[in-house]
């Protein structure tokens, strides 16, 4: 069954009078519950794509339906409040608030996803998902003394903690190392299964390719390979 | 609010930084506020002290009290018609107390006591300030002019005219020492008018209208105010400026919060708490240490803070601390998720 699929998404930038089609009409079904990786050299386009397919940019032409809502013709408050909600995201880098400690980030995502969860459960999720993550045992640190590793698991702990439909995850092992790389995509791997989390990730090492379902390989804004 | 408080914390510096610039304009504000209102009352506390009502004086005396010359049938006709009105004359001069020290007074004398204090022929009523130089009740000061001395018989407090301690004296004494018995101003309160055409050929002045008459105190309290007004609108500058940096700091966690859904209202309320809690800490220890300051000023000081005006001027402080930090956080309202996630690591 298909939650989320992109239609003729076509993305155009324009520099002064030149126009640079970056996407040319792509067409994405994401299986529920499955990993799909986006794949490609440099400038193929993945990253605008999963960023358009997230709701963080606009689509020049095309429709994206999630849930069969056109996420296209949406308001940008209805649009947040899906990305809030039904979407968590995981960047090349962890991105995390400095000002706050490990449990206080997820704290933060349970709250801005309006999370209908009493003070009590939501203490009891932080701790589910940072045991999880093996992350429980630093949930007072802030992110200025966690490692590279640590953050980015922290930043997967603040993706999944609101239990959204999608996961939107650009690079997310980028930054690491193979032996963290491996370990991040294990975790992705397991919380997919266990929380039935649909994911899109864009990735361009191919050791990362043995823990998806799907791959989807792009090249000059088109898809060449399902 | 719990994550602009834990902002505070984690960057200690930073937010101390900017309080202590907030406390220390606020603190210069309220010390030129207060010689502004001191100097005020040194120039015209007599004039101040006044309920608010209307003063007169003669048309021909081009809105100078010296040239105004209300004559004693005039007075008279004026109190048949209105028995609350009360006339009264100021006279810039001097006496010589026991010590044959000059001191330099502002004379006054008054038709009746219930606006100036009740002196009796031969007698003189001076201000404080003149107790405090030394001079003591039933002390016999002079003049080279006079052929008599008047008994101080008493003290009032802040009565002063033109920088000068006032010294009541009664009519009588008024007459001969400045040889007339016309008055110069004519005072009613507000309630009291009845009948308007009484003082025909008198030109009315309110409170403030009579005050910008007397000499500098128009131009004295303009260039105070003026100093007053820049450091509110630096102080507004300043809490923009101070905000417009932190927030091109934190440019990329708001577009990161913006990404994982987080409101554009919240962020501006986050920053406006942080504004408040700044603000407020700040103007309270200013608060402070101006009330100290006036407690502890030398007595010669004219210094005069009440605690009406400071609240007043910590409401604008804190309001245009609010104008200034609402422009600057335009940014945050612009700022999109996409320049964040390309950012890199913050």
């Amino acid at each position: 069954m298909s939650l989320f699929h992109m239609n003729n998404v076509k993305k155009t930038f324009s520099h002064g009078e030149i126009e640079e089609e970056i996407l040319k009409g792509i067409h994405v079904t994401l299986p529920e519950g499955k990993i799909t990786a986006l794949t490609g050299a440099s400038g193929s386009g993945k990253s605008t794509l999963l960023t358009i397919a997230a709701g963080l940019q606009t689509a020049s032409d095309g429709h994206i339906s999630f849930q069969k809502e056109d996420l296209t013709a949406m308001r940008n408050e209805k649009l947040r409040q899906i990305r809030a909600k039904q979407f968590g995201f995981i960047f090349q880098f962890a991105h995390l608030v400095p000002f706050l400690t490990v449990e206080e980030q997820l704290a933060l995502m349970l709250e801005t996803a309006e999370s209908p969860l009493s003070r009590q459960e939501k203490s009891k999720e932080i701790r589910e998902v940072l045991e999880l993550v093996d992350m429980w045992n630093r949930k007072d640190a802030y992110p200025a003394s966690l490692s590279g590793g640590e953050k980015q698991r922290v930043a997967v702990a603040r993706a999944i903690i609101h239990n959204p439909k999608i996961l939107f995850a650009d690079e997310p092992t980028a930054s690491l190392d193979s032996k963290r790389s491996e370990d991040v995509m294990k975790l992705i791997q397991k919380l997919s299964k266990e929380r039935n989390i649909t994911v899109l990730m864009v990735t361009h090492d191919m050791d990362m390719l043995n823990f998806v379902d799907h791959v989807i390989e792009m090249l000059d804004g088109k898809i060449v390979k399902k | 609010m719990k994550m602009a408080w834990k902002e505070i914390k984690r960057n200690k510096l930073r937010y101390t930084i900017l309080g202590s610039i907030v406390f220390l304009i606020s603190l210069l504000t309220f010390i030129i506020s207060g010689l502004a209102n001191g100097l005020s009352q040194d120039n015209a506390s007599l004039i101040k002290n006044l309920p608010n009502g209307t003063f007169y004086m003669t048309e021909d005396a081009d809105e100078t009290y010296n040239f105004s010359t209300i004559p004693e049938t005039q007075q008279k006709e004026i109190l048949d018609e209105q028995p609350d009105a009360t006339f009264f004359s100021i006279q810039m001069g001097n006496f010589i107390d026991e010590a044959d020290k000059q001191r330099s007074v502002a004379y006054v004398t008054a038709t009746d006591d219930t606006y100036f204090p009740d002196v009796k022929e031969g007698e003189v009523i001076l201000d404080t300030s003149m107790e405090e130089e030394g001079i003591a009740i039933g002390d016999e000061i002079t003049n080279e002019q006079w052929n008599q001395t008047l008994t101080v018989a008493g003290f009032v407090e802040h009565e002063k005219y033109s920088h000068s301690p006032a010294a009541f004296i009664s009519q009588a004494d008024f007459q001969e020492l400045f040889h007339t018995d016309s008055m110069q101003i004519g005072f009613i309160t507000e309630g009291a008018i009845n009948d308007t055409a009484a003082f025909t050929d008198l030109q009315p002045f309110s409170n403030s209208d009579f005050l910008n008459t007397i000499p500098s105190y128009n131009a004295e309290q303009m260039s105070l105010n003026m100093i007053v007004i820049f450091l509110l609108v630096i102080s507004g500058m300043l809490f923009a400026i101070f905000f417009y940096m932190i927030n091109v700091q934190k440019l990329g966690i708001y577009g990161i919060l913006k990404a994982i859904g987080v409101k554009t209202g919240r962020l501006f309320q986050m920053m406006w708490a942080q504004m408040l809690f700044i603000s407020i800490i700040s103007l309270v220890f200013s608060i402070l240490i101006s009330q100290l300051f006036q407690w502890l000023a030398p007595s010669g000081m004219p210094f005069h803070l009440t605690l009406q005006t400071t609240l007043l001027l910590s409401i604008i402080f804190v309001v245009i601390g609010f104008i200034g930090a609402t422009l600057s956080g335009i940014q945050i309202k612009r700022v999109e998720p996409m320049q964040a996630i390309q950012q890199g690591e913050m």
